[in-house]
């Protein structure tokens, strides 16, 4: 199913939509484990890419789940517990309907990119560092070996760390009136800036405070 | 442009960058080429970025892990990297703690999807 692939929330480069509180949130049709399998073993390069793709069929599954479980506990619960229940059930229909929209203005969106577009936006999500390499380099950092939740939250958050450095880059690009490809200039300027403010993690500068 | 001449901490972080034949960095070998190529495309840079700058981007990856592992080994449990720890010295940063979040949420689904297909299809 083609749309599946392109259709996600994909929340990597959006601050602002970021939901912290994780409440499951929901989306569209289809539950169907067999499509699930048949697509994550078409992509050799590793699951999570595929698991992007598949947010939406996986998330109406669990939140079904969740649902299931709290419909059976609330008859033990007091009044006031029944209450605040209902209350964070309907937060999360409220926000299971706000992730539909979501996913329906990412789908329209997708389905109106030109060929370029497209393909720039497949490179954007299948992208990945190669979890061997990660682990190898982590665990030649730690000496002990390493869990794999623990390679896959790097490199995420390695990938979400070139974005930003890239972006930025861009910015100066544009800024400078100069055109992509970026140049080394463009980089370690945008390094300088992020430097300053504080997203890039240096830990051997030690800083004076008093003297 | 001077900026890369006026900012004394810039200057350390010229020679990692810079240097090819510095030792350290340049010795070692380019673990990211391809992965980063594609990367970069893909956030908006050209269909074939300079090799430099890619170069660049490696050397800062590769630093920015080295920065989170040590700082993950001296979080909670000492000398172990665990995605506790990972995620509490993400938390300041918005976009990387979502993502996270959206990662261990996504494999865990697919590691109880796998599950139960395996055990439907080994039932029939």
């Amino acid at each position: 199913m083609d749309i599946a692939c392109e259709s996600p929330t994909e929340k990597g480069g959006e601050t602002g939509e970021s939901d912290e509180t994780a409440a499951a949130p929901g989306g569209p049709g289809v539950t169907d484990t067999d499509g699930i399998t048949e697509e994550t073993d078409g992509d050799a390069d590793g699951e999570l890419k595929e698991a992007s793709a598949e947010e939406g069929e996986l998330k109406s599954q669990d939140i079904s789940d969740l649902t299931a479980v709290e419909r059976e506990d609330s008859s033990l619960l007091t009044p006031a517990a029944k209450k605040l229940k209902i209350d964070t059930k309907e937060k999360k229909e409220k926000k299971q309907k706000v992730d539909e929209d979501e996913i329906q203005k990412m789908q329209i969106l997708v389905s109106s990119f030109s060929e370029e577009q497209l393909n720039r936006y497949e490179m954007y999500r299948r992208s990945a560092f190669p979890k061997a390499a990660i682990k190898r380099l982590i665990q030649s950092i730690t000496g002990t070996s390493v869990s794999q939740n623990v390679v896959i939250a790097m490199s995420g958050i390695s990938k979400v760390f070139v974005g930003e450095v890239v972006e930025e880059a861009l910015d100066v690009c544009e800024k400078w009136g100069e055109m992509p490809p970026l140049q080394p200039k463009h980089m370690r300027e945008a390094v300088r800036r992020l430097k300053s403010k504080g997203q890039i993690p240096n830990s051997k500068h030690k800083k004076i405070i008093f003297f | 442009m001077a900026d890369e001449e006026e900012d004394p901490t810039f200057e350390e972080e010229n020679e990692e960058i810079g240097g090819g034949a510095e030792g350290g960095q340049g010795k070692r070998k380019r673990l990211f080429s391809k992965e980063l190529q594609c990367m970069m495309y893909g956030f908006g840079d050209d269909q074939n970025p300079y090799t430099e700058s890619v170069d660049i981007l490696e050397d800062l990856v590769i630093e920015f892990i080295t920065e989170m592992t040590h700082k993950a080994m001296s979080v909670g449990r000492q000398g172990r990297v665990q995605v506790e720890d990972t995620v509490f010295l993400i938390q300041k940063d918005p976009r990387k703690f979502a993502r996270v979040k959206d990662l261990l949420t996504m494999n865990e689904e697919l590691k109880r999807a796998r599950k139960a297909f395996d055990e439907a299809n080994y039932g029939s």
